[in-house]
């Protein structure tokens, strides 16, 4: 999807989806981004990363289709990995919603992937 | 019976001869059957009969090739046989085969009266014989046997020679006829009955090489009718032969052979003639070479004079033709060619009215122009020309019409009213008709080629931004000025595009493809470069992309020119990249000047070029202009000369943009239309003011707006990166709640105020709906972000609307940590 503001770039790797978000995210396009992401994985993917690292700006409609994301991947039983490098005004504000609650934010890219794709025996039990 | 009739020829004489020998044979064979005496030797009989017999098959067979000394011979032969038959038969049965053997020779030679004279001559002379002598004496039967026979033949050629001088007679004037006709200038023929020529002067021989000995006996056919020919004259003489009448003369031109295989004209002149129940063909035949020749010659002479002067008439048709061709052939665009065409028309054929009617594709007939107006019944009259297809003069001659056409059908049809009390000639209609064989086509380009124009016209400005972008603190205007329709639609385009981060990226570019072809490959750039300009790419870095699209998937070679420029307003700076672009031009202070960078090739030139970034300042209050080679190119002019005229207009212009723009188009571009394509955008950096408050429409849409608007405004109030951010974001907050308070699509809107007093930002977003501390779904996150972010968040839920008011001190980032 490319939009004026937001530019959404998917790969899968794997049996990991990753998503680039770049541009601005707000309410313009928040709603039709979360569904674009979910849309694009699919049920034999072990999660989804979603890297941030792009994104010059997002408000709280970001944060709230995050957390709408993380539920909606957690039902299925796949996992939602967040990619925000520091002291970037998006991980400021994930920082302030404490999105790291609802999903685990990564500084770099490659971390997210091997941490989605590690073995399953080794996963933390849930909470 | 040496003499015979001249009248007969051998070959007749040899066949009334053979008649003789088989009756004779016959008689004497009858003798035989019937009862006779008995001193009769009849094997004597059968033998002389036999031989007769011979003789007359022989000579019937041969009569066409037969000598005269050899019918003499046969002659003799006969007198032999008779006398031998005398003989052997005795008189007494002999006397009735004689005489009647004597007889028939009598009546087949001699007329009537003189055959009976002589056989009632013999019939005494045998009787006297009879009565006297006894028959049995043999000196009697020798008598007999050699004098009748002497004494018949004697009688007979002293009757012959009668006939003979007779014949004489003919043949003197015969002879006389024939050097009569030998004279004449014009060969003489004449046929029998069957075609067999009888005559042959010497003017014959002359004529057609053949002698006279050769030609008897021959026919035309053999001799002087060519083989195609042949049935045809057989036909001819042959219902000549049997007309009605005893004289009737034909005359025909035919072709003859001469001996040599040449042919050659000739005139004939034939008559039938019956003399004597004989019934002749006979003609004069003329060798009308000569005579064809000069009446050619003539014919040529009045050709000439009617040639010149079908070409003075011509001259003046063509005269007014080629007027008429020239109308099509000046003119590129349709409707330059219809005026000057029917303007012509109307001027060359002196006419009234001139309209020439276009058939559009349901085959209906529209007006394409007239001079100086449609006649009154002329759209009739052209559907009647144009269902006819045919160059038309109607209306008691005072409407000409003639179709168009191209490839077979009609395009458009030309119609002229004449003049009042004048009227239409053939000459009118013949000038139309060889004029609209020639512009038929032309017009037919020009209309196809007028709609390709308009189609990729349409294409082009679809893909040019319908309306630019609001751009918070940047004032932006554009132009695009297709070119006059002479020319092809070029391949500009411009664009503007709003950059995550408050920049704005303008693009201007020219593909070098023009048509239908350069218009899609804008498209194709125009949204590759959009694409590329979100995902983040620095400029060098999207012009290096756009160079790859072009370079793989542009047919041949095109080509394209571009400048792609980011404002930067916060930093107040430009960046850009020039890919073989005319460089842009800058107004500060008053000052005008041109923005060279680096250059580098145009697109679709090199698989891999570089394109690096230059950046130069762009402070409030400074304009830039972009522009395509169309606004500075002049044919024979070098293009410095057309920059430094631009540098003098855009110096002498208004400050804003639409004055600007409409200053340019109205100095640079010609009255009668560019030749190329202009396309120009300019952006003027407003000045930054200390305080603000700006309306937006409650639209999501406008939080863009908003951010970059702020975006501008904070740097210039000296934000740093973080803060800006973090601002920002407190203020979109805001700005979405006054959004969802205000409800969308009811044209409700929301106002954003700034101030700041030294390093104190205060920045208050207020709406025209009822407060809501919460939106659907957010959970206070909204709220939460913005009494994070700011140093003091007010909220005034007054009754007319809601204000926000966020506060903010710059310059402490421990604030919050």
């Amino acid at each position: 999807m490319i939009d004026d503001l937001i530019s959404v770039d998917i790969e899968e790797r794997g049996e990991v989806v990753v998503v680039a978000l770049a541009g601005e995210l707000d309410i313009s396009v928040a709603a039709p981004t979360g569904r674009r992401i979910a849309d694009a994985v699919p049920s034999s993917a072990r999660g989804v990363v979603v890297d941030m690292s792009g994104l010059d700006f997002m408000d709280s409609s970001g944060v709230s289709m995050l957390f709408s994301l993380a539920r909606q991947v957690g039902s299925h039983r796949q996992e939602l990995h967040i990619v925000a490098p520091p002291g970037r005004p998006v991980s400021r504000v994930l920082e302030i919603v404490e999105f790291g609650r609802a999903a685990p934010v990564h500084t770099d890219l490659d971390t997210a992937v091997a941490e989605v794709a590690r073995p399953r025996g080794s996963q933390p039990p849930p909470g | 019976m040496s003499q015979l009739p001249g009248l007969f020829d051998v070959r007749v004489q040899a066949r009334s001869l053979a008649y003789l020998f088989a009756t004779g044979a016959t008689l004497g064979l009858l003798t035989l059957v019937f009862p006779h005496a008995d001193e009769v030797r009849d094997s004597a009989l059968i033998i002389l009969a036999a031989t007769a017999y011979v003789i007359a098959a022989i000579i019937w067979i041969r009569a066409d090739r037969v000598r005269e000394w050899q019918i003499r011979v046969v002659l003799l032969a006969g007198t032999v046989i008779i006398s031998l038959a005398n003989y052997y038969a005795g008189p007494p049965t002999l006397y009735p085969l004689l005489y009647m053997w004597t007889a028939l020779y009598a009546f087949y030679f001699f007329p009537l009266r003189e055959a009976l004279a002589q056989l009632a001559f013999l019939a005494v002379a045998y009787a006297v014989v009879l009565a006297v002598q006894s028959p049995d004496s043999v000196i009697v039967r020798w008598l007999l046997a050699v004098g009748t026979p002497a004494v018949a033949g004697l009688l007979i050629s002293r009757l012959l020679g009668r006939l003979d001088e007779h014949a004489r007679d003919v043949q003197e004037s015969e002879e006389r006829m024939r050097l009569v006709l030998d004279a004449a200038p014009d060969a003489f023929i004449t046929l029998d009955r069957d075609g067999y020529i009888t005559n042959w002067n010497s003017a014959a021989e002359r004529l057609f090489g053949w002698t006279e000995r050769e030609a008897l006996g021959k026919t035309m056919r053999d001799l002087i009718v060519p083989d195609e020919f042949g049935d045809r004259h057989e036909e001819r003489r042959l219902a000549l032969v049997a007309s009605e009448g005893p004289f009737s003369t034909t005359r025909f031109d035919v072709e003859f052979t001469h001996r040599s295989g040449s042919r050659f004209p000739g005139e004939a002149t034939v008559s039938k003639v019956e003399t004597g129940g004989e019934v002749f063909v006979s003609g004069f035949i003329r060798d009308v070479t000569e005579r064809l020749r000069r009446q050619a010659e003539r014919e040529a002479l009045l050709r000439e004079q009617a040639a010149r002067a079908e070409a003075e008439r011509m001259a003046g048709l063509v005269g007014g033709m080629q007027a008429l061709v020239d109308a099509a052939l000046a003119h590129r665009g349709l409707d330059a060619i219809l005026r000057d065409l029917v303007t012509r028309v109307r001027g060359v054929l002196d006419a009234g009215t001139a309209t020439i009617y276009l058939a559009d594709e349901a085959g209906g007939l529209t007006t394409g122009a007239s001079a100086p107006g449609d006649h009154p019944e002329g759209d009739e009259f052209a559907a009647r020309v144009a269902a006819s297809r045919e160059a038309t003069l109607g209306r008691g001659d005072t409407l000409v019409g003639v179709p168009l056409l191209a490839e077979g059908e009609v395009t458009a049809v030309l119609v002229a009213g004449a003049e009042p009390s004048r009227v239409f000639t053939g000459e009118d209609l013949t000038l139309l008709r060889l004029a609209a064989e020639r512009v038929g086509l032309a017009i037919a380009h020009a209309r196809v080629y007028e709609r390709e124009h308009r189609i990729a016209e349409t294409l082009q400005r679809s893909l040019l931004p319908e309306r630019l972008p609001d751009l918070p603190g940047l004032e932006v205007a554009a132009r695009y000025l297709p070119a006059a329709s002479e020319a092809e639609v070029g391949g500009d385009w411009y664009d503007v595009i709003p950059i995550a981060g408050g920049a704005v990226g303008l693009v201007m570019g020219d593909v070098a493809g023009k048509g239908l072809a350069g218009a899609s490959m804008v498209g194709r750039l125009r949204s590759a470069l959009r694409a590329y300009a979100l995902e983040g790419h620095d400029a060098g870095r999207v012009v290096e992309r756009l160079n790859r699209l072009l370079w793989t998937e542009a047919e041949d070679t095109q080509m394209a020119t571009m400048l792609y420029v980011i404002v930067d307003p916060a930093a107040s700076t430009v960046r850009w990249v020039n890919a073989g672009h005319p460089p842009p031009l800058v107004v500060a202070d008053g000052e005008v000047s041109f923005l060279q960078g680096e250059a580098s090739v145009p697109l679709g030139v090199l698989p891999f070029p570089t394109y690096d970034e230059t950046t130069a300042p762009l402070e409030p209050g400074s304009s830039l202009l972009l522009y395509t080679d169309g606004l500075v190119e002049r044919p024979g002019e070098h293009l410095d000369d057309g920059l430094a005229q631009l540098a003098a207009r855009v110096a002498e212009a208004p400050q804003d943009p639409q004055g600007l723009l409409d200053h340019l188009l109205g100095t640079l571009v010609p009255s009668e239309g560019a030749a190329d394509d202009v396309a120009l955008l300019t952006l003027h950096n407003m000045p930054v003011p200390d305080r603000f408050a700006i309306d937006f429409p409650a639209e999501p849409d406008a939080l863009a707006t908003v951010r970059s608007m702020l975006r501008r405004w904070l740097a210039h109030a000296g934000a740093d990166e973080l803060e800006v951010a973090e601002i920002i974001t407190a203020c979109g907050e805001a700005a979405t709640n006054a959004i969802e308070h205000a409800g969308t699509g009811n044209g409700a809107r929301f106002e954003v105020s700034g101030s700041r007093e030294g390093r104190a930002i205060e920045i208050a977003i207020r709406d025209s709906g009822a407060w809501r501390p919460e939106r659907e779904d957010d959970h206070g996150r909204g709220l939460e972000l913005m009494r994070t972010l700011m140093d003091d968040v007010a909220i005034d839920p007054a009754a007319e609307g809601t204000t926000v008011s966020l506060r903010r001190t710059l310059g402490q980032h421990e604030r919050a940590r």
